[in-house]
């Protein structure tokens, strides 16, 4: 693969865990603390998957996976990750069926879990 | 013919004197027989002089009159004694005519005669009756008020106290009158009630306040809400003051459980906000825990590992205490010595999370580091909880929320200003009215801002908007220092 993975939330000790986990499949990772600073590192970088918290100081989790999917070639596939959401909620719901986010994690998770994940986009 | 013309002149002069004056004259003899009778008696007893002169009183005078004042026995006394019985009263009521009450005197003169003179006091009589039944009412509404109603002197001497005031304060009457009415306010409240008194001396309008009075018999003090009216009397001179108190008891255990349900309406706003903040804590602790259990980890990452699950308990703790210190029951109402800045500070602590949900930048400047005042915390907070919130629901698209504090004279100023929807000119003389709300039906109790103005004006403040709509609002709540 090769291609990095792109952590966006304001909160850096949720970054450290994020990448911690994610390190352990031998995979790179950048952090962005921004939904500017993501878009920005979105738009310079190659990323396969976006682990991008719902809310972010200047924008919403959302917002950037909208612009995220606009973007036109080697899209990324964004996994909404939130403590501010629930599973079955209809915002979630919706962003699923429009299809600007591919999964959904919840905080807190498991690490099994957001490795689940990472298996399952065959990262 | 006479042989006096002058004589003759003055007996007639004396006659239509006599038969003018509007009180009946009659003279009597030591028989007790009429010697003469002006006119006036003839009118009132409706008799002619034929059947009046010459006869014995008690046939002129009904007997229930003679057997009631016993008016013959009196004036055998007065033949007797030689001397005047003056202002005696006597009812009288001529056939046909209504009853009418004359005060008589019995005055001898010489030649063995006296005079009998009868007064109608009848008017008069029913005047002061009149005026007595008044007095009675008003006494008796004073009595059965269930509001302290006093009367002080000008020097603020107690000088009538209702039951009210004796129930309440448990003092009687007679304990009270003649002392001071500032005795009997809390110590530290004394020279205000005192000022109160002097300003009566010279106002024309009434002062309301709020103090405590004692109640020597439990040793504890009652918040009552008072008003004073300076007395004047009928020459507009200022000659004492009016108090009339409310027990405020009930309307402050009312106002404590509308603080309470309007808080919990808060909590649930600030819900969100804070589930997002704690979840983000509970999912690093939870992942570092999770690292701890895997084997072949270096030391340096254990320790790692560990510090960031204590910093993020720590983390959630916190924001669990501040929540626990807004909705704890605020029943310590006490005023005591507040930093203002640390209550907005600690606020705004709780409202952040909120306000970085919905994408809202706080911006707080300060003029110093420390402003004390004399307040409630619980209720302050409150008081800026409700703003903020109203603020931030105010932005749903996000924007800024501006906190400057400046301290003018002997006051300080807070002024929280939104970037949001703003208040429509019409309804920002409304916002602080009870239920008076702009959210839609079930979101929003209407209630915020009328605690919060009831609140503020405990604190002897004041609380203010500006607005145009569409250009957000502006909402100032004035504090005295301390």
């Amino acid at each position: 693969m090769g291609k990095n993975i792109l952590i966006v939330d304001d909160e850096p000790d949720m970054c450290w865990v994020v990448s911690q986990i994610i390190q352990t499949q031998g995979l790179n990772v950048v952090t962005a603390y921004t939904g500017e600073d993501a878009c920005f590192k979105l738009s310079k970088g190659n990323f396969s998957v976006v682990f991008l918290d719902a809310k972010l100081p200047d924008m919403d989790g959302l917002d950037v996976a909208r612009r995220i999917h606009t973007m036109v070639n080697e899209r990324p596939r964004v996994v909404l990750v939130s403590g501010y959401h629930y599973r079955d909620d209809p915002i979630v719901r919706n962003a699923q069926e429009e299809g600007i986010i591919c999964c959904f994690l919840a905080k807190p998770f498991s690490n099994e879990e957001l490795i689940g994940i990472l298996i399952s986009l065959s990262c | 013919m006479s042989e006096n013309p002058i004589k003759n002149s003055f007996q007639i002069q004396y006659e239509m004197l006599l038969n003018a004056i509007p009180s009946s004259v009659l003279m009597v003899d030591r028989k007790l027989q009429i010697l003469s009778v002006n006119e006036n008696f003839l009118i009132k007893s409706q008799r002619s002089k034929d059947t009046t002169v010459g006869r014995p009183l008690a046939d002129v005078f009904p007997l229930v009159i003679l057997q009631s004042t016993n008016i013959e026995e009196s004036i055998r006394n007065v033949f007797h004694s030689g001397i005047a019985v003056k202002g005696q009263k006597m009812t009288y009521r001529a056939p046909g005519v209504p009853l009418r009450i004359y005060y008589y005197s019995i005055l001898p003169i010489q030649s063995d005669q006296i005079i009998l003179i009868m007064e109608d006091v009848t008017e008069q009589f029913r005047l002061s009756e009149e005026v007595r039944r008044v007095e009675r009412h008003l006494a008796s509404v004073v009595e059965s008020a269930s509001d302290i109603v006093l009367s002080t002197d000008i020097d603020g001497r107690i000088l009538t106290w209702n039951s009210a005031a004796e129930k309440l304060s448990g003092l009687p009457t007679q304990d009270v009158y003649g002392r001071y009415f500032f005795d009997f306010c809390d110590a530290n409240q004394k020279q205000m009630v005192e000022q109160i008194f002097q300003r009566m001396k010279t106002s024309n309008a009434a002062h309301t306040t709020e103090f405590n009075l004692l109640t020597p018999s439990n040793s504890g003090t009652i918040l009552i809400s008072w008003v004073f009216s300076p007395m004047k009397d009928d020459y507009s001179k200022t000659v004492g003051t009016v108090v009339v108190g409310r027990d405020l008891a009930e309307r402050r255990k009312l106002e404590l459980q509308l603080r309470q349900s309007q808080k919990l309406t808060a909590l649930g706003v600030m819900a969100g906000g804070i589930a997002h903040e704690i979840r983000n804590p509970l999912a690093i602790c939870s992942s570092a825990a999770q690292f701890l259990q895997e084997n072949q980890i270096s030391d340096d990452f254990q320790k790692e590992c560990a510090k960031k699950i204590q910093t993020n308990i720590q983390k959630a703790s916190a924001i669990i205490e501040n929540l626990l210190r807004f909705a704890r029951s605020s029943l310590d109402t006490e005023m005591i010595e507040v930093d203002l800045i640390s209550v907005l500070k600690e606020t705004i602590d709780l409202v952040t999370n909120q306000a970085k949900v919905q994408k809202i930048k706080i911006h707080l400047s300060l003029q110093r580091n420390s402003i004390v005042v004399s307040g409630v915390p619980g209720l302050l907070q409150q008081v800026f909880m409700n703003i903020f919130l109203n603020a931030i629901n105010a932005m749903p698209t996000g924007g800024v929320l501006s906190v400057t504090v400046n301290t003018v004279e002997d006051r300080v100023i807070v002024r929280v200003i939104d970037t949001g929807v703003g208040i429509p000119a019409g309804e920002l003389d409304k916002i602080f009215d009870p239920f008076h709300t702009s959210s839609p039906v079930g979101q929003g109790t209407g209630l915020g801002l009328s605690i919060c103005y009831s609140i503020i004006r405990q604190h002897l403040g004041s609380i203010q908007a500006e607005s145009r709509l569409g250009q957000g609002a502006a909402i100032i709540v004035t504090l005295p220092l301390l």
